[in-house]
């Protein structure tokens, strides 16, 4: 009883300071409009057009498959911090390849699958040390990311002598006919990216995949109560299995499409080219609550501010310091999360299940 | 410093050299590593550990900037400079890529503190050495530093700086004719907007002074002209570098320059994408990048090949200076605006008569180029 209350005190208290940040913001909004031009508001306002959808679409792609990849292996019970480390594997193997194989579209598609390919048995590496030799799944998903991190500058120095590779063709855009004519939904949605329409296959399917097949039932059953799962005759190990596997999958389209349907090269140096879409891949399915449409939400509003901040700070008389204003997307993370966020995690979600067999 | 320290340190710096080495081979022509005429490989620096290697060879330690080499611009300059060197006298020479900004001073104090081979000259390339190198050359005050794009006031550091913002005038100037013009050429066309953008790395000053050079030189240019800047906020993201030029073609603008390092190849691919120009930064990029000489109008080429081999050259000469700033401007072509290989025949005689005339202005004094884009 006593806990009962003590939380609906903290659901109160969440609201109330959500409330209060909502006001604040609110606030921010109508001082902004009291010392900028009103031009300047209407400029931002005018931003957003279908140019900018498309821009925001096309950075949601390595963040949202990152993230559906997380949820399927969280949802099992194996908690897959390695994305980012995933994310660098499918883009260094993703240019290698189309770099070797040289020549047009074809190179290029063949490319895709071989960092999918990667990425999958990059996965497959993880799965084996977590569930068969029950590694921490924590600190055996920061080593996929640190592994990635120093292996995909590493084989580019000896395959270009250099931590980037030279440029490579990108996938190009399909576009669909007479629907692409279509104004705003058409040049958003029927002109963009193949890996853009993976993207808006993939949330639905994952959707269902996990709410309304048995294979979703078993997935979601392994990280709630794997006992349970177990008695039932299923074998959770396989499971989990499964589902991380997926993890590298998505991931490898993530890596790839960011590589190969964006950029064309592969930077090594620094945090190399992904730059961290790994970690807010994780902070959107966190967000959006194992929901794969909730988290495509969540991945598209980062990725949409980010887009807007790109374009807020050309804005001629709105002479706001560019460097705060690229964190906004990071300061909303971290307000939504501690604030309003209700997520759950798995009940099983981190531990080894060990089925008493042997 | 001891063996154990001496060969780890070998074999960390070394072994990727040699690497190097091999890649140049197996790649197979094309890139530009195949001929590292004095670099060390970490089996010849293993074998000499008794100190003060063969004869009076000059030995030089290169600490390059974060975005690597590879980078088609700045550190592939530095690298080249040193190669020219290397070619030129008895110089050879050690790479050490720092993966991280705490990388600086280890690896400057290691090339300092190393006694097989004794450095002659260690190269800090690039600005965000500057703090760690004020500790380093204060620990060694016998070894000789040189510092690329900034300065330390020391008795052993020669530091060499660059007017970025006179040859960004230049290209700024350049820009602001073909937009207004109607230029088409390669895989770019204007659309005569009057409008020209420009992405930066990091908002720090010294992009800064790329941001108002360009402004400058567009408004001298033509009074009426617009240009629009955004960061990306980081050296090496291509991605959102394309991102940002995408929006700025999309909104008009003809030409994009930049100053962004590895994110800034994706204006490149921005302006192959949407049939546009762009303007690279540090190297010729029509050259180094020549995927996208199709699209590259010009670039704002930085010597800083020139700044490492005259460091060497002065050490191998005996005539090193520490303590000096050497700042190298349009006159000295330290920094110039260098037109597309493929481009560049097609910009019309009079735009080049008007940039020969302003680069006179600057040099003469009778234009002065604002290093604050507030001061435009």
């Amino acid at each position: 009883m006593a806990v009962a209350r003590s939380r609906e005190v903290t659901t109160m208290n969440r609201k109330a300071i959500a409330l209060v940040v909502v006001a604040g913001v609110a606030l921010a909004g109508l001082v902004s409009v009291a010392f900028f031009p009103a031009g300047s508001i209407a400029a931002v306002v005018a931003v957003v057009d279908a140019n900018y959808l498309g821009a925001a679409l096309r950075l949601t792609v390595p963040i949202a498959f990152a993230a559906l990849g997380g949820i399927f292996a969280e949802k099992s019970g194996v908690i897959n911090i390695g994305l980012e480390g995933l994310l660098i594997i499918a883009a260094f193997v993703g240019i290698a390849t189309t770099y070797t194989v040289g020549g047009g579209q074809a190179a290029v598609w063949i490319g895709f699958a071989a960092a999918v390919l990667a990425s999958t048995l990059f996965a497959l590496l993880f799965a084996v040390v977590t569930i068969e030799f029950k590694a921490d799944q924590i600190i055996a998903g920061l080593a996929v990311w640190l592994i990635a991190l120093g292996l995909g500058p590493f084989t580019a120095r000896v395959i270009w002598g250099t931590v980037n590779s030279p440029s490579v063709p990108t996938l190009n855009d399909w576009t669909v006919p007479v629907l692409s004519e279509i104004p705003w939904v058409g040049p958003v949605l029927f002109d963009a990216n193949p890996t853009v329409y993976m993207l808006l296959v993939a949330v639905p399917l994952s959707w269902y995949a996990l709410n309304r097949t048995a294979f979703g039932y078993r997935v979601r059953a392994s990280g709630e109560n794997p006992r349970a799962l177990d008695t039932a005759g299923v074998n959770v190990s396989l499971v989990r299995y499964k589902s991380v596997l997926i993890s590298g999958v998505f991931s490898g389209i993530g890596g790839a499409g960011l590589a190969l349907g964006q950029v064309g090269q592969f930077i090594g140096s620094g945090q190399t080219m992904v730059g961290g879409r790994g970690w807010i891949g994780i902070t959107a399915y966190l967000f959006g609550n194992y929901n794969p449409i909730a988290t495509f939400g969540a991945s598209f509003l980062f990725a949409a501010l980010d887009a807007l901040q790109i374009r807020i700070q050309q804005i001629p008389g709105l002479d706001l310091p560019g460097s705060l204003v690229r964190i906004v997307p990071f300061v909303i993370v971290i307000v939504v999360l501690a604030l309003i966020g209700k997520t759950r995690l798995p009940s099983a979600a981190g531990e080894h299940y060990d089925s008493d067999e042997d | 410093m001891t063996n154990i320290q001496r060969r780890k340190f070998l074999k960390y710096t070394g072994g990727s050299v040699a690497l190097t080495g091999l890649a140049g081979c197996s790649g197979g022509g094309g890139s530009e590593e195949t001929t590292e005429a004095g670099e060390t490989t970490a089996s010849e620096g293993e074998t000499t550990a008794s100190g003060g290697s063969g004869g009076d060879t000059i030995n030089v330690g290169m600490v390059y900037a974060l975005g690597g080499l590879g980078d088609k611009s700045f550190n592939d300059m530095a690298h080249r400079g040193v190669k020219q060197a290397a070619e030129k006298y008895d110089v050879e020479f050690q790479n050490a890529e720092p993966s991280g900004p705490s990388d600086f001073k280890t690896l400057q104090q290691r090339f300092a503190q190393s006694t097989s081979p004794d450095y002659d000259l260690i190269c800090c390339i690039g600005f965000a050495q500057t703090s760690a190198l004020k500790e380093t050359a204060k620990q060694f005050p016998d070894q000789n530093f040189m510092l690329v794009d900034s300065t330390v006031d020391s008795d052993n550091v020669a530091s060499y700086v660059f007017k970025e913002h006179e040859g960004s005038f230049q290209i700024g100037h350049l820009a602001g004719q073909i937009t207004k013009m109607g230029f088409e050429a390669g895989a770019g066309k204007t659309n005569d907007a009057g409008k020209i953008g420009f992405v930066g790395g990091l908002e720090i000053p010294l992009i800064k002074k790329f941001q108002a050079g360009y402004m400058a030189g567009n408004k001298y240019a033509h009074e009426d002209n617009e240009v629009t800047a955004a960061y990306v906020g980081s050296w090496t993201d291509p991605a959102k570098g394309k991102e940002i030029a995408l929006s700025m073609y999309d909104d008009g603008a003809d030409i994009v320059y930049h100053g962004a390092g590895a994110s800034g190849i994706g204006a490149f691919k921005a302006a192959q994408e949407r049939g546009r120009f762009a303007v690279g930064v540090d190297a010729d990029q029509s050259k180094s990048a020549s995927e996208y000489k199709d699209v590259i109008l010009a670039s704002m080429v930085k010597r800083v090949d020139q700044a490492v081999a005259t460091a060497v050259e002065n050490v191998v000469n005996g005539s090193f200076k520490g303590g000096q700033i050497n700042a190298l401007g349009l006159e000295k072509n330290g920094v110039q605006p260098v037109l597309g290989q493929q481009l560049g025949s097609s910009v019309p005689d009079d735009v080049t008569a008007a940039l020969e005339e302003s680069r006179k202005a600057i040099i003469d004094g009778d234009i002065t180029v604002p290093t604050k884009p507030g001061d435009v």
